[in-house]
């Protein structure tokens, strides 16, 4: 498996590191005036802990740490391990302000 | 407070040995070199900032810091692409600190930090430099596709490296340099070398001109 890398080009898998899922979002643990968001508890518990087990296409994050440290996000297939698509991760290089939690 | 001097020593002092290496008849097919006396600075854009670095760069070496995967030669220094938005600023002669310098150049942009006793530089040059660095490195080193100044974040030996091709040597022959963290020198140093023996391996040291 080889991944081309938007800053590098195509490199081997050895050089990058994977993280898993690209959908979860960190949940907001306080409403905006500071009060506890009442089922904070059970969205962290799902956020850190609940994966969809994926048959077919899904976002990943990858970390391109052979090379040049960057985060992407790579479209996979879990079937067939073809990739799609890979883009850099939000918040990757300083050109465009980063949007915690968004999926580019 | 106790007072301390601190001593420069090669990162190869171990595996570095002035002389041939491997194949010992005939010209050596390769030149491979500790380049020492150097200034590395690490230069990464902060978030909206990459114009005005850019800018910053221009007007300091003459030259604007690659965009791509690339070595760029500026007067007085060299540019080499380490990441998006960031690149190593590497400059002649050793200073006991690379940074106030360009603080002053790219004054808020840009953090700044010192690498200079972090990594050690070691170039390939020779008429088999190609054939021996692509034993050991998973890149296309083509000239089609690696050409003067192309320049490569990667993994050599499993150990992270900055690879760029600089300019041709006098003899026509393709120079590689690479920068490798100075603690996995020595073993990058043994690998290269163990790749490069069967062409013949001629080991130097010599300060960054």
């Amino acid at each position: 498996m080889r991944i081309a890398c938007p800053f590098c080009g195509e490199r081997e898998l050895g050089e990058f590191t994977y993280l898993g899922d690209a959908a979860p979002k960190r949940p907001l643990a306080f409403a905006a005036d500071g009060a506890e968001q009442p089922d904070a508890q059970d969205l962290f518990f799902d956020y850190v802990y609940l994966r969809d087990n994926i048959a077919g296409d899904m976002n990943e994050r990858w970390y391109h740490g052979g090379g040049c440290r960057s985060w992407l996000t790579v479209t996979r297939n879990t079937t067939t391990h073809e990739i799609k698509a890979v883009r850099a991760a939000p918040g990757a290089g300083a050109q465009k302000p980063a949007k915690a939690g968004a999926i580019s | 407070m106790a007072e301390y001097s601190w001593e420069a020593r090669s990162p190869l002092r171990k595996a570095f040995a002035p002389g041939r290496i491997g194949l010992a008849s005939g010209d050596a097919g390769i030149a491979m070199a500790e380049i020492s006396d150097f200034s590395l600075v690490q230069v990464m854009a902060r978030r909206g900032q990459v114009a005005n670095v850019a800018k910053a760069a221009k007007k300091a070496w003459g030259a604007l810091p690659p965009e791509r995967p690339a070595a760029v030669v500026g007067k007085g220094a060299t540019l080499i692409w380490t990441g998006p938005d960031q690149f190593f600023v590497l400059s002649a002669g050793s200073v006991p600190d690379p940074v106030p310098p360009l603080a002053a150049i790219f004054g808020g942009t840009a953090s700044l930090s010192d690498q200079s006793g972090g990594r050690c530089l070691i170039q390939l040059s020779g008429t088999r430099a190609r054939d021996a660095l692509a034993k050991v490195s998973s890149i296309d080193l083509h000239d089609a596709v690696f050409p003067i100044g192309a320049a490569a974040a990667t993994s050599i030996d499993h150990t992270g490296v900055n690879l760029w091709r600089g300019p041709d040597a006098a003899n026509g022959s393709s120079v590689y340099s690479l920068l490798v963290f100075t603690s996995f020198a020595d073993s990058l140093w043994h690998t290269l070398a163990d790749a490069a023996a069967e062409y013949g391996v001629e080991a130097t040291r010599t300060p960054l001109s």
